[in-house]
């Protein structure tokens, strides 16, 4: 069946319960104070520069403006109204990427400057990663040299992709990146997905990725390791797993000598069909937790890949669907997080 | 060969290849791990959704690529001409090829104008005279005027004709090449137009029905036994397909455009005259994305990874020439074999091939 055409429906809602600590209503709630007419709560949505209260009790939070003289509170952004307290926040409904010092990015080169990349990173500007905040191959003590300056774009060229850590916030709001560390470098033998709107942050509550302990993790499966690079800012690297050299006696000023031969390479190695498939596997299973507002972490992604191989087993063996039909990645993984959530 | 898109596909060589050599396994290995060679994106489809319009349809992809398309008609006078066998004669000239030797037996055949179909297409961040939109509505408004049989069933008499406007509308970015999108939705609101019905006799000046109840569809629905010739007029419908080696991919996505070696659009309907399962109106071929991409630098070629750049560009394209790594991206040279155009068109057209799925894909959403 080559062509499925469905009727259109309403967005599904988010899947899981909101957080505890937010919407603890108070006793002396005074709804008549919304010019609102429903109920205050987390399914209200305001528009921006509409008025949410004009009662001087409500303290501003984020996504929202007291204009100079008044006491009304308006919206900036259009999302759903919380109150904690007297606290008004608003949450966007969709929003980028804020960079955060030590975040781990997934980015992708979109410009060479002379001594600098610019980096799409799906923040509101592009970062920039100086030459000066990479590992040049040939040792961590090895002078940066004008040739170096030069050779700029065999190190990265527009378009590359590499994983980085947020180092620097200037005040307006651009990030500086840095790749000074053997798990940073640029991305191959893989698949990449972005996932839209989906960054880190206020964002992370309603699907998408969040931010854990590890961003980077290998999956096993049957064909071989995966690796998994989870980028706050919502981009995902699907790849093979490359095992990292063997830590020989190398002295600790000498890490880089044993990876800097593979270090800017952009060439693939070679990747199994089997790996090829479980890879792809993945990534779909990713954009399909979005699609579904999942969140999406290790330890979900492991769940919904093992849930998934099995169910395709099943379907293999007793030869009846299991899956949702004709909805592609979203009803593979809505008919995984149903069977998760029976079993 | 028709212009590409200009919005770049920004992927790194280390990905395209990936990409390359994942699509060329056999049986290929797609971005959307559940879908296959020959599956389409899914899609969610409805139509009527302008009141104001004729006949309305709209249709979103899963990937967020989204079109709108409304068809109106108007009553539009004919150009007078002070007699009828001149005006026979001027036909002929307009028309081109038409045949004209049965026009005395039957009242509207072959009298339409190709003029009487305006197509305009619309997508965010190209402009008017833009290149895409341009070949768009072309390729659109070649296929659908083919048969000739549209344009027929808007001659209402000598005096007056029905001027059909056919506003197609891409609501989202151009994440992918949109053609086959915008020409399933054109045919589903075309499918679902409807016209008034006409009350006036011969050469009156036009009176419609107000009943909008008693409209008559743009294209009647085949009864099926009723008359083997008249029952075949369908809207076209475009179908995009892509070659990667030796596999043939249909309906691809943007990241997958970005590594083929060769795109063909291909336009039928679907024919109940012939025994087959469609019929071939157009063929375009596409100069896919891939061709602008940048080449990968092997790691014999990058003094970053311990190899030694060549001396010189001549040296480079030798070196370049002799490696025969598949692992480095080189965008695709050259067009289409022969061989791989028979496939891809036989693909489509055969019994229960893909152009028969979505024809009917498209007239089950009419129905139900």
């Amino acid at each position: 069946m080559p062509i499925t055409i469905l009727s259109p429906s309403a967005a599904i809602p988010p899947q899981h319960a909101p957080p505890d600590d937010e919407d603890i209503p108070m006793a002396d709630d005074d709804d008549s104070a919304f010019l609102s007419t429903a109920q205050p709560s987390s399914k209200n949505i305001v528009t921006p520069g509409e008025t949410i209260t004009s009662d001087p009790q409500w303290m501003r939070g984020h996504g929202t403006y007291i204009p100079p003289n008044t006491s009304t509170i308006i919206s900036t952004v259009a999302g759903t109204l919380h109150k904690t307290n007297k606290l008004l926040s608003v949450q966007p409904l969709r929003a980028r990427y804020q960079p955060e010092i030590g975040d781990l990015v997934i980015g992708r080169i979109v410009s060479v400057q002379t001594k600098k990349w610019s980096v799409d990173i799906a923040a509101p500007t592009l970062a920039s990663l100086p030459l000066s905040s990479i590992n040049l191959p040939g040792g961590i003590l090895r002078r940066r040299t004008a040739v170096d300056e030069l050779n700029i774009r065999t190190f990265f060229s527009e378009g590359d992709l590499l994983v980085a850590e947020v180092q620097q916030l200037h005040n307006d709001g651009n990030a500086a990146l840095h790749t000074r560390s053997l798990k940073y470098g640029k991305l191959r033998n893989g698949v990449f997905t972005a996932l839209a709107g989906a960054g880190g942050g206020i964002m992370s509550r309603r699907g998408g990725v969040v931010r854990s302990k590890r961003q980077t993790f290998t999956l096993q499966t049957a064909a071989g390791e995966i690796g998994v690079v989870l980028g706050v800012n919502g981009y995902i690297f699907v790849s093979k797993h490359v095992a990292p050299a063997e830590a020989r006696d190398v002295s600790i000023t000498r890490l880089e000598e044993g990876v800097s031969e593979t270090l800017y390479s952009s060439q693939n190695d070679e990747v199994e069909p089997g790996l090829r498939r479980e890879i792809a596997r993945v990534s779909t299973l990713v954009r399909g937790l979005v699609a579904c507002g999942a969140k999406v972490d290790e330890d979900m992604i492991v769940r919904v890949y093992e849930a998934a191989v099995e169910m395709e087993e099943e379907e293999r063996v007793m030869g009846e669907k299991v899956f949702g039909v004709g909805e592609g990645a979203k009803g593979v993984v809505r008919s995984v997080l149903d069977r998760l959530a029976v079993g | 060969m028709a212009p590409s898109q200009h919005v770049q596909v920004n992927l790194s060589p280390a990905e395209l290849s990936y990409l390359r050599s994942s699509l060329a396994q056999s049986p290929p290995i797609r971005l959307d791990h559940t879908k296959g060679p020959k599956d389409f994106r899914s899609m969610r489809a409805e139509y009527d959704v302008l009141p104001g319009a004729n006949g309305s349809a709209r249709i979103a992809l899963d990937d967020g690529l989204e079109a709108l398309v409304g068809v109106k008609a108007e009553v539009e006078k004919s150009q007078r001409s002070p007699r009828v066998d001149e005006q026979e004669h001027r036909l002929t000239v307009a028309a081109g090829d038409m045949d004209m030797q049965d026009a005395d037996d039957d009242d509207t055949k072959a009298k339409g104008q190709n003029a009487w179909v305006e197509m305009s297409v619309e997508i965010p961040g190209f402009r008017d005279e833009d290149a895409l939109p341009v070949f768009l509505a072309s390729m659109l408004t070649e296929s659908l005027l083919a048969s000739g049989g549209l344009k027929d069933r808007l001659y209402i008499n000598r005096r007056f004709h029905w001027k059909l406007y056919i506003d197609i509308l891409l609501l989202s970015p151009a994440l992918s090449y949109p053609l086959a999108l915008l020409s399933m939705t054109t045919h589903l609101a075309l499918l679902t137009s409807r016209l008034p019905a006409l009350k006036s006799e011969k050469d009156e000046d036009p009176l419609f029905d107000d009943d909008w109840d008693a409209s008559v569809p743009l294209y009647p629905k085949s009864k099926g036994k009723t008359k083997g010739t008249q029952a075949m007029d369908r809207p076209p419908v475009i179908v995009l397909a892509m070659a990667v080696d030796q596999n043939i991919i249909f309906d691809p996505c943007k990241e997958e455009l970005a590594v083929a070696d060769a795109v063909l659009a291909v336009a039928c309907t679907d024919s109940t005259s012939s025994p087959s399962g469609a019929q071939v109106i157009a063929i375009r071929t596409i100069d896919p994305p891939s061709h602008l991409t940048p080449l990968g630098v092997p790691n014999a070629m990058n003094s970053a990874t311990g190899g030694v750049v060549p001396a010189s560009t001549a040296d480079a394209i030798t070196q370049r020439e002799l490696l025969a790594s598949s692992d480095v991206w080189t965008p695709p040279r050259g067009g289409m074999k022969r061989a791989l155009v028979g496939q891809i068109v036989k693909a489509v057209v055969e019994k229960g091939g893909v152009a028969e799925e979505v024809i009917q894909a498209l007239q089950s959403i009419d129905v139900g």
